[in-house]
């Protein structure tokens, strides 16, 4: 009688055990990627602050917006858009760059996200909302300024 | 009146500089890297628009700068590995260099619409480690825009990518295909 207890909890616990973990192996497998837009930002900036921490100490800076597992910081971005082009997918890159300042912001949009850019015109003033990929820095073999670049962006406000 | 000479002479040179400078230089954000990896438990691939490249007409210098935390997998557990410090380590690497030389590049005439073919020889350096490449690509003239287009293998190991155990190290292939296309426009 009191083994055949112990044996039904130990069958209960391995069968209690499998579906864990079978579902999270599952979970694991299928994890949607995070959503940029949903999640809250962790940093609230213009396009020159961030510019001038990269520029300043990029160690820090990316010790401070990158992560490693590439689920970077969530940034929200205000600036001048001093350029509006097309990447190789089709999506809208913005970039957002002041007068006088080395590099910019460069983010790129999504396929749902291209629309709202609509009417937005060089000179103008906005604030977009992305994940951080990487920082700014004088290249010196490009020979040029590198932008930050942004992606999976939307705008906040007109 | 020297003083009016010199200034006058420091400008011209300036001038010259840049001028010269805007027109030995294509510069690219237009790109799209990827990296392709396939082995009989299953295909990977992972897409990049975000880099930036240039070339020297002149010299043939040619360079890419790839961020590395912007190559999208399909799976966000794949994306997550491939950053990590057991990959790629995106946050100690967060970019990629390739810099090199198109060794013909007197053959590539970017006055006259065409396709070249481009010789390329130069320095990756993937995760901290700089390996030695000599690669084909294309080189296409039209009108105002140059595009480049290339393909070539990496091996992982070269670069102290390693994956010894697990899933990684049945799935993900050893040797990984690395397709390059930028679009660049005069500076």
């Amino acid at each position: 009688m009191k083994k055949k207890k112990i044996f039904k909890t130990i069958a209960i616990i391995a069968i209690a055990g499998l579906l864990i973990g079978g579902g999270t192996a599952l979970y694991l497998f299928n994890m949607p990627h995070r959503d940029v837009q949903s999640a809250q930002a962790d940093f609230t900036l213009t396009s020159s602050q961030i510019v001038n921490e990269y520029l300043t100490d990029k160690d820090a800076a990316n010790a401070k917006y990158l992560a490693a597992d590439g689920d970077s910081k969530i940034l929200e971005i205000a600036g001048v858009v001093s350029k509006i082009s097309d990447d190789f997918d089709g999506n809208k890159v913005i970039l957002l760059k002041s007068e006088g300042d080395k590099s910019g912001v460069s983010a790129t949009f999504t396929a749902e996200t291209n629309k709202n850019l609509d009417g937005v015109n060089v000179g103008q003033s906005i604030t977009v909302k992305g994940v951080i990929r990487s920082g700014a820095s004088y290249d010196e073999d490009l020979e040029m300024y590198e932008n930050v670049i942004l992606e999976k962006s939307d705008i906040v406000n007109k | 009146m020297k003083k009016k000479i010199l200034l006058s002479v420091v400008a011209l040179a300036l001038i010259s500089i840049s001028t010269f400078a805007q027109g030995t230089k294509l510069v690219s954000t237009k790109t799209h890297i990827k990296f392709f990896s396939t082995t009989p438990a299953e295909n990977i691939e992972a897409n990049n628009t975000a880099t930036v490249s240039t070339i020297n007409k002149e010299n043939g210098e040619v360079v890419f700068s790839v961020p590395m935390q912007g190559f999208e997998f399909q799976k966000a557990l794949m994306q997550k590995h491939f950053n990590s410090d057991k990959f790629l380590d995106s946050k100690q690497f967060p970019k990629a260099k390739l810099k090199g030389k198109i060794t013909n590049i007197t053959a590539i005439d970017f006055s006259k619409d065409g396709t070249y073919q481009a010789d390329v020889e130069g320095e990756l350096t993937l995760k901290g480690v700089t390996k030695q490449i000599k690669e084909k690509g294309t080189v296409t003239v039209k009108g105002n825009t140059v595009e480049v287009q290339s393909k070539f293998n990496i091996t992982l190991a070269d670069y102290g990518i390693n994956f010894t155990d697990g899933k990684p190290s049945s799935n993900i292939a050893k040797t990984v295909e690395v397709t390059v296309n930028a679009e660049y426009q005069a500076e």
